[in-house]
């Protein structure tokens, strides 16, 4: 009840108008990762993929990784916040626009890391010029650009309400063009009852669309994979498998995101146990689904026993040990225990478990990609033996952090912008604390 | 944001400084010594000797290959010299010769020293670069026995008399070309009399007719350094292409299956339609504002 008595935009202006010095620290430590990642490009373009760990049997290696994991965590914040926000769940006010911003920069930082793994980056318009449709990459690149437009129109859409009282908040210290800004993005919107209607509709249309949209996106993106005639690809399984996949890590990112905020703009208020629960709740069964798909795929490709099946399992129960045991058996089982036995559930432990999770699912794409073309149909010819196996190396690491430190400086710089809980709405008729699960 | 700025111009300004400048393209180029080099590659093949000389010169960390160069080349045996000839390099710095393996001033044990130079120039230092083997052959056959395909390799050697006599007790390599590289199908150990069998793969696929070209190899050997020959035998399974009768999901097809074209298309129209609904609402708000009154 102390909530719905406080203006929520009064108490998150601070988080607009001034930066403090933890906060600059933050940026240029984040600048000086992304620095390195330019660096590591440059270095890839003047010496060209010999720099990189990938070879002509392994020729996909931690970019394509990367590419999977940002775009699933994308299409996860697009089916959690679309989905929480078409059955108008109580409690989501607090955590959609996290879920949200999720979905937009990820979803630009995700294709960058397909421009890194080509070769001739000044042919990349052939793609277009000669793209046929009979290929699965030019589905992908229809439907990622598809997705684009689809997540910022949808974000857009929830934002406008908060760009408008931005816009009229009158006691917000901000440069000109900022309020220039809010006041040319905010559309005129002064929430009449018939502009309501409208971006109700559209808002709710937008919701559904970006939900089957993430399903048809990393459907296509798992297809890529499945059509191929690989050992461990060629599986009807993929694309259900991908997108549970995607939205379990999603989860994951936005409780750790959760914590991030909770702490940094002291959201323990709006951010309670109970969305950490909810979130957390998601995540389980999530879990149980991934973990039911994992056990399928596995065992239908064990107990056919298809020489090369084996092969490759025989592979991920060898060298890639480790990344097996934690993406497929702890970023399994540890979300059943923690978010399962009531004794367990604390914020501390669930946002632990997201990370577990989140670098569990990194490495369930790891192993996916890396051993199935270490062993493939054909023997490889005339190939020295560093040429067989695949190690990432500086460059690789060095953009894949650029990339991990690029998903923070927008998500920091988009908090600095809008406000990172929704401001309109929070205490009005949607919001119902005991609604909460 | 200055700071933020200022910071990150320096962090970027240091990560860029000289790494990125190529050895050849330093500003201070001049006080860098520049090195030759050459490389002296040996091939005995059934009928001659194919020896190519790689020239190339170093600056610094660059390397590169030196075009249009002349190497000239020579072969004896301690005592006689004989010029085999002389070449210009190509764009990659390399200087071909094909010699005939008869006629080459050899030593007691039948070695042969073999010496690439290239005198220099101004620009360029000279470089050199030599390497000693004894001639040598394998030659091919192929034989049915039994119903099973039985290739027969034979490798042969000089002695001091110019009489052939067998090499024993070597391994060679046999090869079938494919697209980008050599397949190897299998390994011969040589008896004492020179020669080895092996059984060959039924399902090797080779042209139209079923023709494979089929090479054996000696390779990296202390005395013949490394030998070739070649044979063509029509045991390979016959290459058939098939011509789909319907376009079907080939990308060298002309055009998609119209399935996936209609899928395609309805797909796209549908989220897309659903794209202008939302946008025109955006619109329609815009203009909404013009005429009502705030009650935000």
């Amino acid at each position: 009840m102390e909530l719905l008595r406080k203006d929520p935009l009064r108490e998150f202006a601070p988080q607009l108008e001034r930066t403090s010095i933890q906060g600059y620290l933050w940026i240029v430590f984040l600048l000086a990762v992304i620095g390195l990642g330019i660096y590591a490009f440059f270095s890839q373009v003047f010496y060209g993929h010999e720099v990189t760990g990938m070879r002509d049997n392994v020729v996909w290696g931690v970019y394509i990784v990367n590419f999977i994991f940002f775009m699933g965590i994308s299409y996860a914040g697009a089916l959690i916040s679309g989905t929480l926000h078409l059955f108008k769940t109580a409690w989501r006010k607090p955590i959609i626009r996290m879920a949200e911003f999720i979905t937009i920069i990820a979803l630009l930082i995700g294709p960058c890391f397909i421009l890194l793994c080509i070769g001739r980056l000044d042919k990349l318009h052939y793609l277009v010029i000669f793209g046929r449709i009979q290929s699965p990459i030019t589905w992908d690149v229809i439907a990622i650009s598809t997705d684009i437009f689809g997540c910022f129109i949808f974000l857009y859409l929830s934002v406008l309400r908060d760009l408008a009282k931005l816009r009229d908040y009158e006691l917000l210290q901000l440069p000109n063009w900022r309020k220039k800004l809010y006041k040319l993005l905010a559309l005129g919107y002064t929430g009449t009852p018939e502009q309501k209607q409208r971006l109700n509709r559209a808002s709710d249309i937008m919701a559904a669309m970006v939900i089957a949209i993430a399903i048809i996106v990393y459907s296509v993106l798992a297809w890529i994979f499945s059509v191929t005639l690989q050992p461990g690809w060629h599986s009807t399984i993929f694309g259900p498998y991908f997108v549970i996949a995607a939205v379990y890590s999603g989860s994951a990112v936005l409780i750790l995101c959760m914590w991030i905020f909770r702490r940094i703009y002291h959201l323990e208020e709006y951010i309670t146990k109970k969305h950490f629960v909810a979130v957390g709740v998601i995540m389980l069964v999530l879990a149980a689904f991934f973990g039911y798909f994992t056990f399928s795929d596995y065992l239908t490709k064990w107990y056919g026993s298809e020489k090369n099946d084996e092969m490759l399992i025989q592979l991920l129960f060898k060298e890639f040990y480790w990344p097996f045991i934690i993406s497929n058996y702890i970023g399994v089982l540890l979300p059943l225990i923690v978010v399962g036995i009531a004794k367990f559930r604390t914020i501390t432990n669930i946002t632990i478990t997201a990370i577990v999770v989140i670098i569990a699912l990194w490495l369930n794409r790891y192993i996916i990609v890396v051993p199935t073309l270490e062993s493939p149909y054909l023997p490889i010819q005339d190939s020295r033996p560093e040429w067989l196996n695949y190690t990432a190396t500086w460059v690789e690491w060095s953009l894949t952090a650029a990339g991990v430190a690029v998903f923070a400086l927008l998500f920091t710089l988009a908090s600095k912008f809008i406000t990172i809980v929704p401001v309109s709405g929070l205490h009005g008729e949607e919001h119902n604390e005991e609604a909460i699960v | 944001m200055k700071r933020v700025f200022a910071v990150s111009l320096i962090i970027v300004s240091i990560f860029f400084r000289p790494t990125f400048t190529r050895a050849g393209e330093q500003t201070d180029s001049t006080n860098i010594p520049v090195e030759s080099r050459m490389a002296l590659n040996y091939l005995c093949t059934t009928d001659s000797i194919i020896l190519t000389a790689t020239l190339s010169i170093r600056k610094g960390d660059f390397t590169l290959g030196l075009e249009n160069a002349p190497v000239e080349l020579t072969a004896s045996n301690g005592t006689t010299i004989n010029q085999l000839g002389k070449a210009k390099t190509d764009q990659e710095g390399n200087a071909v010769f094909k010699v005939p393996a008869a006629g080459l001033p050899s030593d007691k044990d039948g070695l042969v020293s073999y010496l690439a130079k290239f005198t220099g120039t101004d620009k360029y230092p000279e470089a050199e670069a030599s390497f000693i083997a004894k001639p040598a052959k394998i030659k091919l056959s192929f034989n049915i026995e039994d119903s099973m395909r039985i290739m027969k390799v034979t490798a042969i050697q000089k002695n001091e008399k110019g009489e052939e006599i067998p090499i024993a007790k070597e391994t060679v390599h046999i090869y079938v070309p494919r697209l980008f590289s050599l397949l190897k199908i299998g390994e011969i150990s040589l008896e004492e009399d020179g020669t080895g069998t092996l059984e060959f793969p039924k399902e090797i696929v080779g042209d139209t007719l079923g023709n494979l070209v089929v090479i054996a190899k000696i390779e990296e050997h202390d005395q013949f350094g490394f030998i070739e020959g070649r044979n063509t035998i029509n045991w390979g399974v016959p290459k058939q292409y098939y011509k789909a009768e319907v376009p079907s999901r080939e990308l060298w097809t002309p055009i998609a299956p119209l399935w996936m074209i209609i899928t395609l298309l309805v797909m796209l129209a549908g989220v897309w339609a659903h794209y202008v609904y939302a946008v025109y609402e955006l619109v329609m708000i815009k203009r909404l504002s013009k005429k009502d009154k705030p009650i935000l």
